[in-house]
């Protein structure tokens, strides 16, 4: 039964392309669409008082078949998808229906195929228990992504796409690499057997750092970020939402199965060293973008980073909980700028405004709480198991994070906030707003129903926040311009593409020295220092 | 001289590494588009001969049905997977440099 949770819609995306050749009325294909997005819902509610549930597909045994299960970590990264993913799709439909004109080449139609195939691969690569089922499921998944993001209108969206499509490459490439080496250590892809049959022998330590490398590249994780804040911010705003909420989860479903069966606490000091620089690398590009969706899209950067700081304290419930909610408040704020791009035609937050609109301004405040943390919003729930697994310095690390996050997010309310001349009167887009102001609900009921507390200390958070903002507004810094490093040009991209290369290449390298000499390492720094 | 190191066994694997650090080498150095692409083209295939070796067996025979003996034909089924995705996505790696050269070139008559 599990099963057709990845086959309908992607029975749906193939449906989807075919009628694309027929010549129907747009009401018909819009109804396909409609139908493949709601098609797993059935299933998922049909399934939901049986959890958990594990099955091999078409009866095989353990051995040769392709292992799926619903448990208490997946079912929230389904839930998120089946929650975000209809609501963009009814987002969609309006949003294609407002711009009026087929754009760049690629039909309308196409779109829905590839946002029904991202949907099917999602729900495929969330489900699986198999190494090699979950690689090809994060390939579908990439490939439509990658696709959706050239497909847009935007200038720069080609160049974004197809550096995109290198990162993705490389990295797909040397997770394979490593599966291959997992293959052979253990004689098998189904990671309950893995988990029994491994043992922690230095190949297999390289081969789990390379994996993680190249999820991490993934997940748009700094110091590999760098494919992650143009493709976000120059794809369609629904379909930034779906990249930011959801397909960016799918590299970390892989780490958290690798966390549940494969003993890999050798690599918790690098990811926690990792989550930490992304998340405040994340932010502090964040504090000094104009662009509001390049602003969302460095939070997405540091968002995942601690994403991985759950991942790096070995808590998979945490970093489930946290990329639930993550994929709510974020799928939210992207919708919640596209209306106020598409009404005002510019992208930068001097000149954009949600005065006009009551229910954007309700939205907007509650999303931006949410993603600062703060309790009884969907944030503070992940966010305070990770505290619970904190010690010491790093807990007023993840507290100056909150600050960070909340920071940026109030000069975002508050750019937006001021009102602009020539713009927008609020009145039209009904159902673009009605569907972010149901996101910011969802966020407020799943959090009180989740984590039903009040911390005060939230409150010293915001009052720090906007102190900071005062300050930074008062000194002008906030004016200072990120240095570009690299042209907008063909030229821009080859040399970036080098670079990151190079940088990707250098990670690795340095993960597998630490991983082979770490010990050696350790015992010469405690011989200086002692 | 590869077989001479590994007696033969690790020949397949030893190939696809090299030719994974080449693809890597073009990759970082290379100032082309079209030259990016054939560099990620040159590390698929390392990786594809790099899986297929490790389930080699010496003196084996192919894995069909009378045969004992088999080589590990897991490795080769999942390669022809990464294969096919890989085709695909040069292809589209491909158009995207077209209209990418296509932008480029109006913004210049611009």
């Amino acid at each position: 039964m599990i099963p057709l949770l990845v086959a309908l819609p992607m029975l749906f995306a193939f449906l989807s392309s075919v009628i694309s050749y027929i010549d129907i009325d747009r009401i018909y294909r819009e109804t396909v669409f409609l139908l493949g997005i709601l098609s797993p819902l059935p299933v998922f509610l049909y399934n939901i008082d049986s959890l958990p549930i594990n099955t091999v597909v078409g009866g095989w045994s353990r051995i040769s078949g392709i292992e799926v299960g619903i448990d208490g970590v997946n079912f929230f990264f389904l839930l998120a998808t089946l929650i975000v993913f209809p609501l963009v799709a009814v987002y969609t439909l309006s949003h294609f229906e407002r711009i009026g004109k087929e754009e760049g080449g690629v039909s309308r139609n196409s779109k829905f195929c590839l946002i029904l195939l991202l949907y099917g691969s999602l729900l495929g690569s969330f489900i699986t228990r198999d190494l090699f089922n979950f690689t090809i499921y994060l390939e579908i998944a990439s490939i439509a992504a990658i696709i959706l993001v050239g497909s847009s209108d935007t200038s720069g969206a080609k160049l974004a796409s197809f550096r995109y499509l290198m990162l993705y490459l490389l990295s797909s490439f040397f997770f394979i690499f490593s599966v291959g080496i997992i293959y052979v250590k253990t004689g098998y892809l189904n990671f309950p057997l893995i988990g029994q049959n491994l043992v922690l022998d230095t190949e297999m330590k390289v081969a789990l750092s390379i994996a993680f490398v190249a999820l991490i590249t993934k997940a748009g994780i700094f110091p590999l970020h760098f494919w992650l804040p143009d493709a976000h911010s120059k794809a369609d705003t629904p379909v930034s939402a779906l990249l930011s909420g959801l397909t960016v989860k799918a590299p970390v479903f892989g780490m958290i199965l690798f966390l549940r069966y494969t003993p890999i606490g050798f690599l918790t000091v690098p990811l926690m060293v990792i989550s930490f620089s992304s998340i405040f690398f994340g932010i502090f590009m964040a504090i000094f973008q104009t662009n509001a969706k390049k602003l969302l899209a460095y939070h997405t950067v540091s968002q995942m980073g601690i994403v991985l700081l759950a991942i790096s304290v070995l808590d998979i419930y945490a970093a489930a909980h946290y990329v639930f909610a993550h994929a709510l408040f974020k799928s939210g704020l992207f919708l919640g700028v596209g209306p106020l791009i598409s009404s005002f035609g510019t992208k930068d937050l001097k000149s954009l405004s949600y005065r006009a609109s009551g229910s954007l301004i309700v939205s907007f405040a509650i999303l931006s709480l949410a993603i600062g943390g703060i309790s009884p919003l969907i944030g503070a729930f992940g966010k305070h198991e990770i505290l619970t697994e904190l010690r010491g310095a790093k807990v007023y690390l993840l507290y100056a994070t909150s600050i960070g996050t909340l920071l940026s997010f109030s000069k975002l309310n508050f750019e937006l906030f001021k009102s602009k001349k020539n713009g927008y009167n609020g009145k039209d887009q009904g159902i673009e707003k009605g569907i972010v102001f149901l996101i910011a609900l969802l966020t407020i009921s799943f959090g009180i129903y989740y984590y039903p507390e009040l911390n005060p200390m939230d409150l010293v958070f915001i009052g720090v926040a906007l102190g900071l903002l005062s300050i930074l507004k008062l000194s002008h810094i906030l004016e200072w311009n990120v240095p570009r490093f690299y042209g907008k040009n063909v030229e821009g991209l080859t040399k970036q593409i080098n670079f990151y290369t190079a940088v990707f290449v250098i990670v690795n390298s340095v993960l597998i020295l630490l991983v082979r000499f770490g010990d050696t390492l350790q015992e010469l720094l405690i011989s200086i220092v002692v | 001289m590869i077989e001479s190191i590994t007696g033969g066994y690790l020949t397949a694997p030893i190939t696809g590494v090299i030719l994974i650090v080449i693809g890597l080498y073009g990759l970082m150095v290379k100032r082309d588009l079209i030259q990016q692409v054939i560099s990620i083209n040159i590390i698929s295939p390392g990786v594809v001969l790099y899986f297929t070796g490790l389930g080699y067996i010496p003196g084996a025979e192919a894995p069909l049905f009378p045969n004992t003996n088999v080589v590990d034909p897991i490795p080769a089924t999942l390669m022809l997977t990464t294969l096919v995705i890989d085709v695909a996505v040069t292809s589209f790696a491909l158009a995207l440099i077209i209209k990418i050269e296509e932008i480029e070139v109006r913004r210049d008559e611009d």
